[in-house]
């Protein structure tokens, strides 16, 4: 670590302590990476055996009959994810060459709105609307109970698409300026342009979109858990029900703690760790990697245009009527359910909220739980994200640094199941050794979610920090204001709003979230939050309970109000996200620093 | 948080525009009266309904109470409590040696209940015997018409490991032979009889308790599973539904389990479609 006094005038030991604060911020982050990993290689080590790996990698999944195999589940989250990025990939190239101007540029902009709003659907929301709207549908029109590949597939391409085209549209603004000038030059169409010159420059925009694209319909746990049937076998085909390895982890892990049946959950943890490992490993390359690429190869001629616009045409048809088709039904079905009933049931409101009457058959007390677990994990992870930004930005050099950058980057690609699979097994392991009383509770969800978005935090303050103009760095040098003091008094409060994107980010992040809370303390039943040991309910969880429990249209409807109103909630959120980024950029585009 | 505060300006709104009476008290926890505690419950889902019932009653007249309720299934209310993380480990399904010398704990029974295979309402075959259930969870009848149905692939649910219906299920009635590895796997009572009460071609089994008629349970050898069938043998896949506890149960704990045992707990118990068991 470099000292941080080394070039400062005054208040010597003052930084040396700040510098060791945020240092240890930053070492914060490296080491819940490491817990993690450390974690899920411990419980794997009983099966190191050959014996007992021999029992885990084989097909067949019949704890009762002593088969523990996980390989069915593997092959179940391959397939799943791979078939999620061949749907999602091409709709999104195309999408996005529609918005660089395959397509009329009036639509564009909708068009990046709609993507936009997209980013901020939560996955139980999608999986509500699938296992209520979509399942019938397969069933009906196609064979098989509906619950299959084919369904999880469709939705988790809904959900892949918005980082694809997101991470697509920002290389191809990247690219396509540069190359303006030599496509008028060489007389081309707009289509040829973004065609034969824009897109083979694009390599490695498309490669990246494609991993980031795999790596989230992967890591989901919930689209799989209510939309794939769930049954342990390799599926033959696409309408045959199965199992992916997060679903795998959220359905088994209250089993036998000593059992060899947990000790595989472990080794499904550690597979879904690998890849992402691998995928973030591949990512860095990829970004040291050679733009042209072969994936974006077009066969010479009109024809291979015409195809592609109009490709890009169906594109940017069908991904907003399939979101408008979502909200619209979930509008349909919850808007009526707005009112008092939904959140108080037959409690009085006021009692509920003044003199803290339990609520049943309301979605108060959820409402409540999701607010303190989302307030908790942000008091957690925001102060130590934006202390782990600062020293990944302004101290964290050589080695150590990088070491860092790319734990912090592990941890954001780190399946949230993992996260709770973590605080689930901590809580065991607490209970066993020195502390008895510990159990899954409001505080342990809200540590794993802020573990979950800590990343986020650091990743914004880190970056917005970077984008400062060297200027201002000189200036306070020139100035000869101590090294942190310019940081806090005057890189950081410019750098606000990004860091302030970071943490909206974060906190839609923890709101939405389901596979964490699920193995950490939420329950189905729990009336309002109680304390930080207690558990509790959460809007989202009520949302996936409900989605596969209702015993009545009225609950399923209740569902209907809830993801209505997660999703207004998130919405907002994310909006907010792009409004405090729109500040910045213009902030310091017109140069207009006054801080 | 702008959201936070919209949400909060919408709830205060709609908070001036209703008011209602407090509830009325109910006479059988007036046991609870004066005490507080927390009564952390997972576990059995066929237990939930009844469970949620009374945490209502007793929270409702007791606030100081506090009572959460989780499913699972079976082994994991076993689970659960053998690892202290609740104080009730429900399971529809005795426990065995096993599990009871390894985690000490002590069995509450306080209802009766059979376990059914459901089907949809729509489906016209309405008498199966042992033998064909057996056949269609092994995966050796496949459609609906080998058994005087419509043409249509049968779709088979199965309930994960955890479970106790499945359990007494595969145990009872399929003589532990196989179960189709391609079968839908749900994760509760409840959400069996969803998933059953939305496809005309699927198959399942619950526990009688939650049969209502958004499913339908075929005679099984002649015999309708009813609660009363259940309770004179006549019916044969039954089994009771327990709370367990780590060693006695002690405080608000035990009051609750003497609350659903008492007369109050198996009203409720009746109520949702369980026989009670008298002690």
């Amino acid at each position: 670590m470099p000292t941080a006094s080394m070039n400062s005038t005054r208040g010597g030991r003052g930084d040396a302590l700040v510098a060791a604060l945020l240092f240890c911020a930053s070492g914060l982050c490296v080491l819940s990476v490491a817990a993690i990993l450390a974690f899920l290689a411990w419980f794997c080590l009983p099966l190191l055996s050959w014996r007992e790996l021999s029992a885990v990698l084989t097909w067949r999944w019949e704890p009762f009959g002593g088969h523990f195999g996980i390989l069915p589940m593997v092959v179940g989250s391959l397939a799943l994810a791979l078939s999620a990025l061949l749907l999602a990939w091409p709709l999104g190239l195309g999408l996005t060459l529609f918005i660089h101007g395959l397509g009329p540029r009036v639509l564009a902009r909708p068009l990046l709105f709609v993507v936009r709003l997209m980013t901020g659907v939560p996955t139980v929301v999608y999986g509500l609307v699938a296992a209520i709207g979509l399942v019938p549908l397969v069933r009906g029109a196609l064979s098989g109970s509906g619950f299959c590949w084919l369904t999880t597939a469709l939705m988790l391409a809904l959900l892949a698409l918005p980082t694809i085209v997101l991470v697509l549209d920002g290389q191809l603004a990247l690219v396509a300026p540069r190359l303006r000038l030599t496509a008028a030059a060489l007389g081309l169409t707009r289509a040829q342009e973004l065609l034969r010159l824009a897109l083979p420059m694009s390599g490695r925009g498309l490669r990246t979109a494609a991993t980031l694209g795999f790596a989230r319909a992967l890591g989901d746990t919930l689209l799989p858990l209510m939309l794939s049937g769930n049954a342990a076998q390799p599926p033959h085909s696409l309408l045959d029900s199965l199992r992916a390895l997060t679903a795998h982890i959220a359905l088994v892990v209250a089993t036998d703690s000593q059992s060899a049946a947990y000790g595989s959950l472990f080794a499904c943890g550690l597979l879904l760790f690998g890849v992402s490992f691998l995928v973030n490993l591949g990512l860095r390359r990829l970004s040291r990697g050679a733009d042209v690429s072969a994936l974006a190869w077009l066969p010479p001629g009109r024809l291979a245009e015409r195809l592609a616009v109009a490709f890009s045409w169906f594109a940017a048809l069908i991904v907003p009527a399939a979101l408008a088709l979502l909200l619209g039904f979930l509008l349909l079905r919850g808007g009526g359910t707005l009112g008092l009933t939904l959140f108080f049931g037959d409690t009085p409101p006021l009692d509920a909220m003044l003199r803290g009457a339990p609520v049943f058959d309301g979605l108060w007390p959820a409402c409540l739980g999701s607010l303190w677990l989302v307030g908790l994990s942000a008091c957690l992870a925001v102060p130590l994200g934006v202390a782990g930004g600062i020293h990944l930005s302004e101290a964290a050099t050589g080695r150590a640094g990088r070491l860092a950058v790319f734990c912090v980057d592990l941890l954001a690609g780190v399946p949230s199941i993992l996260m709770g699979l973590f605080g689930f097994a901590l809580i065991l392991l607490l209970r066993r050794g020195f502390w008895p009383g510990a159990n899954t509770c409001l505080l342990l969800s809200a540590l794993c979610l802020a573990m979950l978005v800590l990343p986020y935090v650091v990743g914004a303050t880190r970056a917005s920090l970077q984008a400062l103009p060297e200027e201002l760095r000189l200036t306070c040098a020139a100035l000869g204001l101590p090294r942190w003091r310019a940081v806090f008094r005057v890189l950081l409060p410019s750098a606000g709003r990004g860091v302030l994107g970071g943490v909206v980010l974060a906190i839609g992040r923890a709101a939405e979230d389901t596979a964490v809370i699920m193995l950490t303390g939420v329950v189905a039943g729990a009336g309002n939050p109680g304390g930080l040991t207690d558990k509790f309910e959460a809007l989202p969880f009520s949302i996936y309970y409900l989605a596969a429990e209702y015993q009545s249209p009225e609950e399923l409807n209740q569902a209907f109000g809830a993801a209505l109103v997660l999703l207004c909630l998130t919405a907002l959120l994310s909006g907010a996200v792009r409004r405090l980024r729109q500040g910045l950029t213009r902030r310091w585009e017109s140069g207009g620093a006054r801080a | 948080m702008k959201s936070t505060r919209v949400f909060a300006t919408m709830l205060s709104l709609a908070l001036l525009l209703s008011l209602w009476g407090l509830p009325a008290k109910a006479d059988g926890l007036a046991i609870f009266a004066g005490k507080s505690g927390k009564i952390d419950i997972a576990g059995g889902t066929a237990h939930i309904p009844v469970m949620q019932e009374a945490a209502k009653r007793i929270m409702r007249a007791h606030p100081a109470i506090r009572i959460t309720i989780a499913g699972g299934g079976s082994g994991v209310g076993v689970q659960k409590v053998g690892e202290g993380l609740v104080a009730i480990g429900n399971t529809g399904r005795a426990l065995t040696a096993a599990e009871v010398a390894k985690y000490g704990l002590k069995s509450y029974p306080f209802a009766i209940d059979g376990v059914a295979v459901v089907l949809h309402p729509n489906n016209p075959v309405s008498a199966l015997t042992h033998q064909q259930v057996q056949e269609i969870f092994a995966g050796r009848i496949t459609n609906w018409k080998q058994l005087g149905g419509r043409d249509a692939a049968i779709h088979p649910y199965t309930r994960d490991e955890a479970s106790g219906t499945r359990e007494v299920f595969w145990e009872i009635l399929l003589k532990k032979g196989p179960l189709a590895r391609g079968a839908n796997v749900v994760a509760s009572n409840g959400a069996m009889k969803t998933a059953i009460a939305g496809d005309p071609s699927g198959i399942g089994y619950v526990s009688i308790g939650h049969i209502d008629r958004t499913v339908k349970a075929p005679s099984l050898d002649g015999v309708h599973p009813s609660q009363e069938n259940a309770e004179t043998g006549k019916y044969p896949v039954i089994r009771k539904l327990y709370m367990n506890t780590k060693g006695d149960a002690k405080g608000v704990v035990a009051d609750f389990i003497r609350y659903i045992q008492g007369p109050e707990g198996a009203a409720i118990t009746a109520s949702h479609g369980f026989i009670p068991t008298t002690r």
